[in-house]
């Protein structure tokens, strides 16, 4: 598509930018959460350092506060150029409960989850599990498939989460471009059912 | 608050911005909890923002160069080497002076059927685009 406005030789005018909309990949330390989005990813996922506790708190001016140290959290990011006009973000969430702030600034307007869970440690996904169910947003659980295998059956998953029986509770592998594209279709999949209900 | 758009150097330290403080680049501001743009918000500078780089400096002059692209906020923080919600004060400015234009997603996006299905169907286009495993 040629986006291209005026005649050759002028200043370039600025392209018009995409639609933007973001998905979020939450959550426990190390399970892969990066790793699913560079498998999607148009660029190799970026590292943004948010600084976001003062905002969190309600302070509205850090200059009163020159002591105080800013808390950064570090969130990885990629995107998907979906067509010329639409551009879907993957956000990363730190899953750790005390950056429960963080999931709201990231989460906001989200058309739905993925929360990836190691099977071997189960409770490290409960805050993003109990976060998407408390938020009302759609999301899947992707049980990811380290070294090729899944060492619990995914009944015994869903029942350790003792999630809704309309929450997706799926295998996955972060490393597998299609096995993660599949995924977040299966998350955008209820999504659409849920607003096609509602409509 | 002040509104301001951009033509004053910020603090005057910006060739060295790892000794500045994040929220010096601000003015010490802070956006409210609520009513922040989302980190997705996509950001483009303006023909008049580009023809009048000159106006600006350090870290406002860098934003709207950068966005001769459009990017996300996130992006740009990346790009830019700054924290995010500093970014997002600063574009607040940008946008106030005609430097910049401002697309924040759209209200209710997440439940709107049209773009659940483009969404859909563009990610089921990954395996045949260019470059990918």
């Amino acid at each position: 598509m040629d986006f291209e406005a005026g005649p050759r030789g002028l200043p370039a005018e600025p392209a018009p930018a995409p639609m933007p909309v973001k998905m979020v990949i939450a959550g426990g330390f190390g399970v892969g959460k990066t790793t699913a989005v560079a498998a999607v990813s148009d660029v190799p996922p970026l590292t943004t350092e948010a600084a976001i506790t003062e905002v969190a708190a309600g302070v509205d001016d850090v200059s009163m506060t020159p002591n105080k140290t800013t808390t950064t959290v570090a969130m990885d990011f990629g995107s998907v150029m979906l067509d010329p006009t639409l551009k879907l973000y993957l956000f990363g969430t730190p899953g750790q409960d005390r950056f429960g702030f963080m999931w709201d600034d990231v989460t906001e307007g989200a058309l739905g989850a993925l929360v990836v869970v190691d099977s071997r440690r189960l409770e490290d996904c409960f805050p993003a599990v109990d976060y998407f169910e408390r938020r009302t947003m759609p999301f899947a659980v992707a049980v990811n498939r380290f070294a090729d295998t899944v060492p619990h059956p995914l009944d015994a998953v869903r029942e350790a989460l003792d999630v809704e029986s309309a929450v997706p509770v799926i295998e996955f592998d972060a490393r597998d471009s299609i096995s993660v594209r599949d995924s977040l279709i299966i998350v955008l999949e209820l999504a659409l059912a849920r607003a096609m209900a509602a409509a | 608050m002040n509104r301001d758009t951009g033509e004053r150097q910020p603090a005057g330290k910006g060739t060295q911005p790892g000794v500045v403080r994040p929220f010096l680049l601000t003015e010490g501001r802070v956006v409210a909890p609520g009513v922040e743009l989302p980190m997705e918000t996509q950001v483009v500078a303006t023909t008049e923002g580009l023809r009048q780089l000159g106006a600006l400096a350090f870290e406002r002059r860098a934003i709207v160069e950068a966005c001769g692209t459009p990017q996300s906020l996130a992006e740009l923080a990346v790009r830019l080497g700054l924290h995010l919600n500093v970014v997002r004060v600063l574009a607040g400015d940008l946008r106030a002076g005609r430097f910049l234009s401002v697309h924040e997603p759209r209200t209710a996006i997440n439940t709107d059927v049209d773009v659940l299905r483009r969404v859909i169907n563009g990610l089921r286009a990954i395996p045949t685009a260019a470059g990918r495993a």
